[in-house]
């Protein structure tokens, strides 16, 4: 009689090395934040390469910006922020065993998504028509500085990894998804949301800082 | 295990979201008026600086998480500046300053 009952309520999510479910979540929040570090010191030498070369060429940033559109920009910024508030609604919805509104907020947030790359899509042709390529494929002459090239290297190097970010992310929450329909989540078990919503905000928070360092200058 | 989770308000989450949305307009309304160099670049590191540290605090919820997540952040934060910092003491201060790249 004195057989521990904890082991016929151990919930099917739980896995075996963990003492109970909290033990379980806050291991994977804290496992994803580390991952997020690593994710900024990645970026890190980016922003590195762009604080170098913007003291090297002051000058050469404020003209080759204005090849950038402000408008699409703040777009795209108002985009990303709206999904990263679809995001905390769908975490808030599997917080509350709502999971058609968990299903919801997380189709908003990859329409939105898609929105962005489509946006970004259109940018990037814009400039290949002008010859605006990286490195040594670069061939625009509008912008009378001979180092031109150097501002979209690293405009495409921040944008491309950023975009793929974003890609892995509709990748990511179409799974969430297709789980959700299977009913996994629930108010008890919504750990994979969290975490993808812990990736999605960073995302946002990269471009919160790629908008005004490449298209406000000047 | 929800029972002590922090479950944001939706009216809270729109309140940060509208928030968001106005710095991201004020970021781009300080261009039109022109500040000088370099207070246009503080300006606008400041403002994103606000924006991340709102996405941060209240989307990723570090202000109602255990601690040790914070400090995962800052630490490596510390080594981002570090990154930066170390770099511009070079690069800075080269007498022949730019290579041809």
């Amino acid at each position: 009689m004195s057989e521990p009952s904890a082991v016929e309520e151990r919930p099917s999510h739980l896995q075996h090395h963990f003492v109970d479910s909290d033990q379980q979540f806050d291991s994977a929040k804290m496992g994803m934040w580390v991952f997020l570090v690593t994710e900024i010191l990645f970026f890190g030498g980016l922003f590195v390469a762009y604080i170098v070369y913007r003291s090297w060429y002051p000058e050469l940033f404020q003209m080759a910006s204005v090849e950038l559109d402000t408008f699409w920009g703040t777009v795209n910024t108002a985009v990303l922020i709206g999904s990263s508030l679809t995001v905390a609604m769908a975490i808030r919805s599997a917080q509350l065993n709502q999971i058609k509104g968990l299903m919801i907020n997380l189709w908003i947030t990859i329409s939105l998504a898609c929105v962005f790359m489509v946006i970004k899509y259109f940018e990037y042709v814009h400039k290949f028509e002008k010859g605006i390529f990286p490195g040594e494929y670069y061939a625009y002459e509008g912008i009378a500085h001979e180092k031109a090239n150097i501002f979209f290297s690293i405009y495409y190097m921040m944008t491309g990894l950023h975009g793929i970010h974003v890609i892995i992310g509709i990748g990511l929450m179409i799974w969430l998804v297709v789980k959700a329909r299977k009913g996994v989540f629930s108010n008890k078990y919504y750990t994979p949301v969290e975490i993808t919503g812990l990736y999605w905000h960073l995302v946002d928070v990269i471009w919160i800082f790629l908008f005004p360092l490449l298209y406000l200058i000047d | 295990m929800s029972d002590h989770h922090h479950i944001s308000s939706a009216k809270f989450l729109w309140g940060v979201g509208t928030a968001l949305f106005i710095l991201t307009f004020l970021t781009v309304a300080v261009t039109w008026i022109q500040v000088p160099e370099p207070w246009n670049v503080v300006v606008a590191i400041s403002i994103a600086g606000v924006k991340a540290g709102i996405v941060v605090t209240f989307f990723m919820n570090l202000y109602w998480d255990a601690k040790f997540n914070s400090i995962l952040l800052f630490t490596g934060l510390a080594f981002f500046l570090l990154m930066i910092g170390i770099t511009l003491l070079d690069t800075l201060f080269r007498i022949d300053p730019i290579p041809s790249f």
